[in-house]
């Protein structure tokens, strides 16, 4: 078992008035581990206490109970925050400063020297396609483009534990997919990937573990590809195998294994076509 | 720190803050000396136009520092911004640092501009001038001696008795700061220096004041050595009076004697009514020192504004910042006025209680006066200056600071 990144013990979130009273429990003892090199999709429906839960592992709420390490170390140390990268779900980046400025301002805080950091941010304002719009203010841009340089952002002082609260919010569908392939390059480069999503198709195509949250508990955990899997069903994919063919394929294998047999033809994503088209007339 | 530094000048700069403080006051430099109105004498009129463009200046500074200052970490809070900085390793306490830096930099700026519009404006001002007070025992030592043999004397009130001493000696020190001394026709009283009348150049600052409120001819004579001036004003008016050389072999002294020679008898508080002038630098020198002092004031209240914009959201910080500047302002006075409270109600001394905390704990606020220093001639001195440097320019900052950065760290970001 490799090395825990996040350790998330008994975790409770009460949210209290003015006056100390409950008014809302947002996360009702919650046990998580996320595992280096982890790709960890945080899944839910709205109020199910997936963004309390991101706050709490950052260390920007104190929880009312239970424990999260971070590297073995409180979200609040420094040590811990040098390791980690986040991405929020709004960009909320300085509207007057520009894009460069933007990953500069955010190196220097995470301690890179003025040249290194410069470097890092050209590297990443090239990765993300921004380098021609590199000196524009970011009040500017587009909301995808602002995403670009958030996701840059919390990826200028190399993380280890890379946290991105709805990644995919408010790009297209080329920015999406490039966002997908980026996340899955890092992961091979043993980041360790936390993030959140309303998009189940993009999670489902990038996270290795998920946990479904529902009224703030966890209510699935797992490897994706064991909770989505149907062991006692099988599929095959026959190519070449035309609409006549497959009607008295499936009848001689109904008649063979006593079992009702259907079968479709397989589509290409919607995604894939569409990258595919564009990217040919781009 | 650096980062934080230079965030907040773009965004000072960009915001068009600095643009339109720098535009704001080459406007009150340009408009205001027409409006200025004084004595027609050039001294009252450059005394009027330091307190009317200049000041102006400084105050504008000031509500739009601490304005600026309230908004920092509350503003980024609001829009969710300070989440992406608090979760960076950089040190809170390096951020607000930065934060201060870059807004007492452009303060600086904006004061610099006023300084040399003044200067450009008064370039013939005459010398600034030390202002010494008589040598007087501290007023709590006399309000101890007074307190002890009030306690002696069988007819002391009972109330006074039975009152906290804290509080009647407290009285008694207010009471001997105000106490008058009499000058009565045709008799003398003298006051010591820690100057002496070996010196040229010397003047009196004095306001005298009669028995009555109405206004009176203050007549009489003012001695010091060989020194000698005339005084021949009004009561109730400040007037400063020039000490001529009339008897050249007369002994060296230190000691002031006013010779009444009218027909009503003078008074005046000798702590805060008689001050002997000496000369001191020239007029740029004590500009210098204002707009310094000005801007370590500035300073303090910047870090507090940045402490108040992590404590509280921006509206609130602003109108408890406002709020208790008005306060602070007002604080000296009322102590002044309400001075006698063992017998007030209740309601009045739980505001006198208030006024007192207010203007305890802002008197490294209100300590410095630059600009009406400036106004009066009065030459701030250099360790007054160092003062006013080390408290309002370092060591209250740092508290300040300190504890933005104790509260951006704990405070949750929800």
């Amino acid at each position: 078992m490799s090395e825990p990144v996040i350790e998330i013990r008994g975790l409770r979130k009460t949210f209290r008035d003015f006056w100390l009273r409950p008014v809302a429990e947002a996360v009702c003892g919650i046990d998580l581990t996320v595992e280096k090199g982890d790709v960890f999709g945080l899944l839910g429906p709205n109020g199910s206490g997936k963004s309390t839960t991101i706050k709490l592992v950052l260390g920007l709420l104190a929880p009312t109970a239970g424990t999260v390490r971070l590297f073995g170390l409180p979200p609040r140390a420094r040590a811990a925050r040098a390791r980690l990268g986040y991405l929020p779900e709004l960009s909320y980046l300085h509207p007057f400063l520009t894009a460069r400025e933007t990953l500069l301002y955010y190196a220097g805080l995470s301690g890179m020297d003025g040249k290194a950091a410069k470097a890092r941010a050209a590297e990443l304002l090239e990765q993300v396609g921004l380098s021609t719009v590199a000196n524009r203010a970011v009040g500017g841009f587009s909301k995808g483009m602002a995403r670009r340089v958030a996701l840059a952002a919390a990826l200028v002082a190399k993380p280890e534990l890379l946290i991105l609260d709805e990644p995919t919010s408010g790009l297209d569908p080329i920015g999406t997919h490039d966002v997908k392939e980026l996340i899955r390059r890092l992961a091979g480069m043993g980041v360790t990937v936390v993030m959140t999503s309303h998009l189940l198709g993009d999670t489902e195509d990038v996270c290795t573990k998920i946990a479904i949250l529902s009224k703030g508990k966890v209510a699935a955990f797992g490897r994706t590809d064991e909770l989505l899997t149907r062991k006692q069903d099988a599929r095959f994919t026959i190519a070449g195998l035309g609409e006549d063919e497959a009607r008295a394929f499936a009848a001689e294998a109904s008649a063979k294994f006593g079992r009702d047999v259907a079968f479709d033809h397989p589509r290409v994503p919607l995604e894939k076509f569409f990258a595919e088209t564009v990217g040919e007339g781009r | 720190m650096r980062e934080s530094f230079r965030l907040t000048l773009r965004a000072l700069v960009r915001g068009h803050v600095m643009t339109l403080l720098v535009a704001a006051v080459a406007l009150v430099h340009v408009l205001f000396p027409s409006i200025v109105r004084a004595d027609n004498t050039a001294s009252g009129w450059r005394e009027m136009y330091v307190r009317a463009v200049p000041g102006f200046v400084v105050a504008v500074v000031l509500v739009v520092t601490l304005a600026c200052a309230c908004g920092f970490f509350s503003r980024e809070r609001e829009t969710n911004r300070l989440a992406l900085t608090v979760v960076r390793p950089a040190s809170a306490f390096c951020v607000a640092v930065g934060r201060w830096l870059a807004l007492c930099g452009v303060a600086a700026v904006a004061l610099v501009l006023n300084a040399a519009l003044t200067f450009a404006r008064l370039p013939d001002a005459p010398d600034c001038r030390h202002h010494v007070a008589p040598i007087l025992p501290p007023p709590a030592t006399v309000a101890r001696q007074m307190m002890e043999e009030y306690l002696k004397d069988p007819s002391t009130p009972e109330a006074v008795r039975k009152a906290p001493r804290r509080r009647v000696l407290e009285l008694l020190t207010n009471r001997e700061k105000d106490r008058y001394d009499a000058i009565v026709p045709n008799e003398s009283l003298s006051w010591t220096f820690p100057a002496d009348s070996s010196r040229s150049g010397l003047a009196v600052r004095v306001c005298f004041s009669s028995a009555s409120s109405m206004s009176r001819s203050a007549r009489g004579t003012l001695t010091f050595g060989g020194l000698t001036g005339a005084v021949s004003n009004n009561t109730q008016t400040l007037v400063e009076i020039p000490l001529e050389r009339t008897a050249a072999a007369a002994p060296v002294t230190n000691s002031l004697v006013f010779a009444n020679t009218g027909a009503v008898a003078m008074m005046l508080r000798p702590r805060r009514d008689i001050e002997l002038l000496l000369p001191a630098d020239s007029f740029l020198a004590n500009l210098f020192r204002a707009t310094l002092q000005s801007l370590a004031v500035l300073a303090l209240l910047a870090a507090f504004g940045i402490f108040l914009s992590a404590a509280l959201s921006r509206p609130v910080a602003i109108f408890t910042a406002l709020v208790m500047l008005a306060v602070a302002l007002m604080a000296p006075d009322t102590l002044d006025q309400f001075t006698e409270e063992l017998e007030v109600p209740l309601g009045d001394r739980i505001g006198l209680a208030f006024s007192r905390g207010v203007a305890c704990v802002t008197s490294a606020f209100m300590a410095p006066t630059p600009v009406s220093d400036l106004a009066t001639g009065r030459c701030i001195e250099w360790a007054e200056l160092a003062r006013t440097l080390l408290e309002d320019l370092l060591v209250w900052p740092a508290v300040f600071l300190s504890l933005s950065a104790l509260v951006v760290r704990r405070r949750p970001l929800s």
